[in-house]
């Protein structure tokens, strides 16, 4: 008897640890069409991006290894949080758009602002580059490009522009990623002109990545006497892209 | 025309394509004013330019080879539609290659632009501006998943000339070059050794070095290469190291570090003492 309860034991034992040991249930999830079976090796129980005042999360419960791995010439970033850009996306703003200088005086420059403002993700600087379609026009007449004070500025080199008797149009920038381009206020730039195939030319630049870096951008105009009458007009393009 | 106010993401995509295959990037563009705006979209080819990450659109060329277009259902590329006020969209890029395409980079930008058919009723002198946002496409195009690349240090140096061991942090600056027809990233370290010690290590920033170009070298984290003050005074060796697959020479140089601030300061002293000595040794003349 005592031989058969020890048999039994050993057996129900046996069977136990059998039954602790049995492999888990998988909760991976399939898909199906009639051209398609795709095995869903994850079963996420929550997943998105949360915020509070100071921090902000993105989170993905459930992902199977996820991580950084590295081999010999091989790297493996598993799991869905790799999708996500770290740091903040690539944003540009222009904080007024229409620029009207009203009605214009000989020898008085006349100036309007707005400020141009820029963020990046991380690893990537940015360049805002600016052309216009044409000089300053209305109907037949044009005010010119100016060449500033020393006569000699252009679209890709500033020049101090103070004298009244200097004419034309041009821009100042003055802020984050412009002082390679303007050294101060007092110096200023034509817009590259499209219709004459002048290329775009880079008036802000910064090789990190920045959040809300700004620049006040002043357009400036200044007639002479025989200026012609009339409402002149031109558009100018800003162009915003990462360093790649 | 309403300001101008955009998120576009990502701002970069790179993919390696077999030639033939086609995949699709989904953008998601967001206007973040307070008025609708009207936006278009096109894709341009572009050079690098440089050696910081700049780009310059003028003498690309298309490579006919690839073709872009939205997947999206209601819109086309070159399409003009309105993106309501503080409202996101997704974007869907379809890019196809043919198979008898070049094994070779080929680099786009992704771009949004503010549509600028608006007639302005200004009676004023008035310029309008407008904008545009774009987002970088690398596409290497291979046969294979790693395509191999060739590279070098192209430039490597040290300042400043004179090293004391005080004051002065010591920048590295260098490029590397891309010798062959595929990027890769700037993926390598610093590394800085006294009497066969390793005193510090800088982990190279991962940047991308296109095809046939050269890139600045930055370390982690965008920063400039530097190691700060104080130093031990005496002779540093500098090893300038590329990960293995860039098939890259590593690249070997050494400076000294002079104790210049303390020599100055002894001197200095030396000199008042003397000064004081002598100005006390001197007879004050009788009168």
């Amino acid at each position: 008897m005592n031989q058969i309860t020890k048999k039994l034991f050993i057996f129900l034992t046996v069977l136990s640890i059998t039954y602790i040991l049995r492999p888990n249930i998988s909760f991976a999830q399939t898909f199906d069409s009639n051209s398609y079976h795709i095995d869903f090796g994850n079963f996420n129980m929550t997943s998105g991006k949360k915020s509070s005042t100071n921090y902000s999360l993105t989170d993905t419960v459930g992902q199977n290894a996820p991580g950084r791995y590295e081999t010999s010439g091989y790297i493996l970033k598993a799991g869905f949080q790799y999708l996500y850009e770290s740091g903040i996306p690539l944003s540009f703003e222009i904080s007024n758009t229409n620029l009207n200088f009203n009605s214009l005086t000989p020898n008085i420059g006349s100036t309007v602002t707005n400020t141009l403002t820029i963020s990046t993700p991380t690893g990537h600087g940015y360049d805002i580059l600016a052309i216009a379609n044409h000089p300053l026009k209305s109907l037949g007449n044009t005010i010119p490009d100016t060449k500033c004070d020393s006569g000699s500025c252009s679209e890709s080199v500033s020049g101090v522009w103070t004298s009244n008797s200097t004419y034309g149009f041009g821009f100042n920038a003055n802020g984050d990623g412009t002082s390679s381009y303007f050294t101060n206020s007092t110096y200023f730039r034509q817009f590259a002109d499209n219709s004459s195939g002048e290329t775009a030319k880079v008036l802000m630049s910064e090789p990190t990545r920045v959040k809300d870096h700004s620049a006040l951008i002043t357009y400036k105009i200044n007639i002479s006497p025989l200026q012609a009458a009339g409402t002149y007009e031109n558009s100018i393009n800003f162009i915003a892209v990462p360093k790649y | 025309m309403p300001n101008f106010n955009l998120t576009l993401s990502p701002a970069q995509i790179e993919f390696v394509l077999k030639p033939g295959i086609t995949i699709i990037q989904a953008y998601d563009i967001t206007n973040n004013s307070d008025s609708s705006i009207i936006l278009n979209t096109e894709v341009l080819p572009w050079i690098p330019s440089g050696t910081n990450g700049s780009v310059n659109y003028n003498q690309a060329v298309s490579n006919p080879n690839i073709e872009f277009s939205l997947n999206n259902s209601n819109l086309q590329l070159g399409q003009p539609f309105t993106l309501a006020a503080n409202s996101k969209q997704q974007l869907v890029l379809k890019i196809k290659t043919n198979s008898d395409i070049n094994l070779s980079d080929n680099y786009y930008t992704f771009f949004v632009l503010q549509d600028q058919n608006t007639t302005t009723t200004s009676k004023d002198n008035f310029s309008q501006a407008s904008g545009k946002i774009g987002s970088h496409l690398l596409l290497t195009i291979s046969d294979t998943e790693n395509p191999k690349v060739t590279s070098e240090i192209q430039s490597f140096s040290i300042s400043p000339k004179i090293k004391d061991i005080f004051f002065q942090s010591i920048t590295f600056e260098g490029k590397i070059k891309n010798n062959s027809d595929f990027f890769f990233k700037t993926n390598g370290k610093i590394t800085i050794t006294k009497n066969n010690q390793i005193i510090k290590e800088l982990e190279l920033n991962s940047d991308n070095v296109l095809n046939h170009h050269s890139r600045d070298i930055f370390c982690t984290d965008q920063t400039t290469c530097k190691i700060n003050p104080p130093f031990w005074p005496g002779h540093y060796k500098v090893t300038v190291i590329l990960d293995s697959s860039l098939n890259a020479k590593s690249y070997e140089t050494s400076f000294y570090v002079w104790p210049i601030s303390p020599l100055l300061f002894i001197v200095l002293v030396i000199g008042i003492i003397f000064g004081v000595r002598k100005f006390k040794s001197k007879p004050i003349p009788k009168v």
